[in-house]
C-alpha cells in the first residue's frame, strides 16, 4: 500500500559500507512486512488467512507473532484497539506499520552509528540523537491546522499519532463497529512503535476516557488534543514547550 | 566534535516508492546510495530555507501562554528551489498520476543521484472541498517527510497517517526520467 518512509542517519562520517549494507537490509525488513501482511495483495500470507485459504499455522511465524502483539495491545487498550472488529476480518495492518518500522530501525541499531531515525508515513522509531547527548525532537502536528506543529517531544524512541483529519473518519469504534473519533488527534510515545501506534489509535476513538489505560503503563506517554484545542497529556508526557497549556 | 549530518531522506523516500512498485529501480537506486550521502549540513540546507513562524498554542482555561516561536518546515512548492543546490542539481515531473481525489504530479530535483527537494508540480481534485482539505494536510506533509532532516530544530514531523499511491507512483516515474 502506499506509505512512504523514510530514513535519516545520523553519525560523525558519511555511511560505511556495513552501514549502507545494514540500511538495504532495514528496508528489505518493510517490504517483507508488506509481502506478508498487504490486505492489497491478493496472494499475501494475510490475504489468504482472512479468506480462509490458509491457516495461522500455515502461515510465516511473523504473522502469528503479530497477531499475538495485537491481542496484546486490545487487552492493554480495553478493546479500544481491535483487529477483529475491523469490517472484512482481522486487519493487523494498523499495528504492522509500527511493528514494521520499529524492526527495521532495530537493524540499524546493529550498526553503531550514532542515531538514526525511520519516520513511516508520520510515526517515528528511533534511537540515539542528532548530536552527542541530544535526543531527537519531533513535531507534532496541529489536528486543527496541518501545516503548524502543535508542540514539539522528545522521542524516547517512539512517537506515533492518530487522528482523522488526514483521511476523513476511518476509525473505527470496536465497542459499536461504527466510525467514532472523540479526539482531534492522539499522540503516543514511548519504548515500541508497534504498540505506541495501537495505543494512538484507541485513544483517537475513545478519547479522554482512555487516558488513564496509557498513564498506568510505565514505558508510554500520551497527548490528546480535543476538537476545542485543549491539550491532555500523561504525567510525563515529553513535550519540549507545552507544559504550561496542558492538562491532566 | 565533527558535525558531519549524513542526510539520505530524500533519496530513501524515493527508494521507499520504488521498492512498492518495482524492484528493478529498486537495486539502481541502491547501488547509487554510496554517492548519495552529504558530508555536511550545510551542503543540504542550501537547497531550502525554512520559514519561522511564531504561533500561539492552543491552550485551556485562564493560563496565558507565551508565544512560542515554532520552526515550520516548508510546506509551498515554490520556496525550495534547485538554484542554491550544486550545478548538477537536475529536475523533472513525474508523470500525471490518478490518486485517490484527482490527478496529481510530482516534482523531483536531484543533486547528482541525492534528491534534494520532492514537491508537488500540479494538482487536480476537480475543486471538491473535502478533497481540498486533504490535499492542503497530505501534500505538504510529504514534502515534509522528504526534507524534514534539514529542519534546524527537529528532525521529524508525528501526524495522522496519509495514503499516498499517487504521490509515489508519480516520484517514480521523475526519477526514471533521471535515470535514477
Amino acid at each position: 500500500m502506499g506509505t512512504i518512509v523514510t530514513f535519516d542517519l545520523y553519525d560523525e562520517d558519511e555511511p560505511s559500507e556495513s552501514v549502507l549494507s545494514l540500511l538495504r537490509e532495514a528496508i528489505d525488513v518493510l517490504h517483507q512486512a508488506d509481502d506478508d501482511f498487504s490486505t492489497y495483495k491478493h496472494d499475501s500470507p494475510l490475504s489468504r488467512l482472512r479468506r480462509g485459504d490458509v491457516t495461522m499455522a500455515q502461515c510465516p511465524a511473523d504473522v502469528g507473532q503479530v497477531l499475538e502483539l495485537c491481542n496484546v495491545a486490545r487487552n492493554i487498550t480495553d478493546g479500544w484497539f481491535d483487529p477483529w472488529s475491523l469490517p472484512g476480518g482481522v486487519d493487523p495492518t494498523g499495528y504492522v506499520k509500527g511493528w514494521a518500522a520499529q524492526r527495521s530501525l532495530d537493524v540499524l541499531r546493529r550498526s553503531g552509528i550514532r542515531g538514526a531515525l525511520v519516520n513511516a508515513a508520520g510515526d517515528t522509531a528511533s534511537f540515539g540523537g542528532p548530536h552527542a547527548g541530544v535526543p531527537f525532537r519531533i513535531g507534532i502536528v496541529d489536528p486543527a491546522a496541518t501545516q503548524h506543529l502543535a508542540c514539539v517531544v522528545e522521542s524516547p524512541g517512539a512517537v506515533a499519532t492518530s487522528g482523522t483529519y488526514e483521511r476523513g473518519c476511518h476509525l473505527i469504534d470496536p465497542h459499536t463497529g461504527r466510525p467514532a473519533s472523540r479526539a482531534a488527534s492522539a499522540t503516543v510515545t514511548g519504548s515500541d512503535l508497534g504498540l505506541a501506534d495501537a495505543f494512538a489509535t484507541a485513544l483517537a476513538v475513545a478519547g479522554l476516557q482512555a487516558l488513564p489505560l496509557v498513564e498506568a503503563l510505565d514505558d508510554f506517554e500520551a497527548l490528546i488534543i480535543d476538537y476545542d484545542g485543549t491539550f491532555h497529556t500523561t504525567t510525563d508526557f515529553p513535550a519540549v514547550r507545552t507544559s504550561s497549556k496542558t492538562s491532566s | 566534535m565533527k558535525r558531519a549530518h549524513i542526510v539520505i531522506a530524500g533519496t530513501v523516500v524515493g527508494l521507499a516508492g520504488l521498492l512498492s512498485f518495482n524492484s528493478t529501480a529498486v537495486n539502481l537506486s541502491l547501488g547509487s546510495l554510496s554517492a548519495v550521502t552529504v558530508p555536511t549540513r550545510s551542503t543540504t540546507t542550501t537547497t531550502t530555507t525554512p520559514a519561522t513562524t511564531t504561533t500561539s498554542l492552543p491552550h485551556s482555561g485562564g493560563s496565558t501562554p507565551p508565544p512560542t516561536t515554532t520552526r515550520v518546515v516548508p510546506t509551498t512548492t515554490a520556496t525550495t528551489t534547485t538554484t542554491a543546490a550544486p550545478s548538477t542539481a537536475r529536475s523533472a515531473t513525474g508523470a500525471a498520476t490518478n490518486y485517490s481525489y484527482g490527478v496529481l504530479s510530482v516534482k523531483v530535483t536531484v543533486s547528482g543521484t541525492k534528491v534534494t527537494n520532492v514537491s508537488i508540480a500540479s494538482i487536480d481534485d476537480g475543486g471538491n472541498p473535502r478533497s481540498a482539505y486533504i490535499d492542503q494536510a497530505s501534500i505538504p506533509l510529504l514534502e515534509q517527510q522528504a526534507l524534514s532532516a534539514q529542519s534546524a530544530s527537529i528532525q521529524g514531523v508525528s501526524g495522522a497517517s496519509y495514503t499516498s499511491a499517487g504521490f509515489e507512483q508519480s516520484l517514480q516515474s521523475a526519477l526514471s526520467k533521471l535515470g535514477l
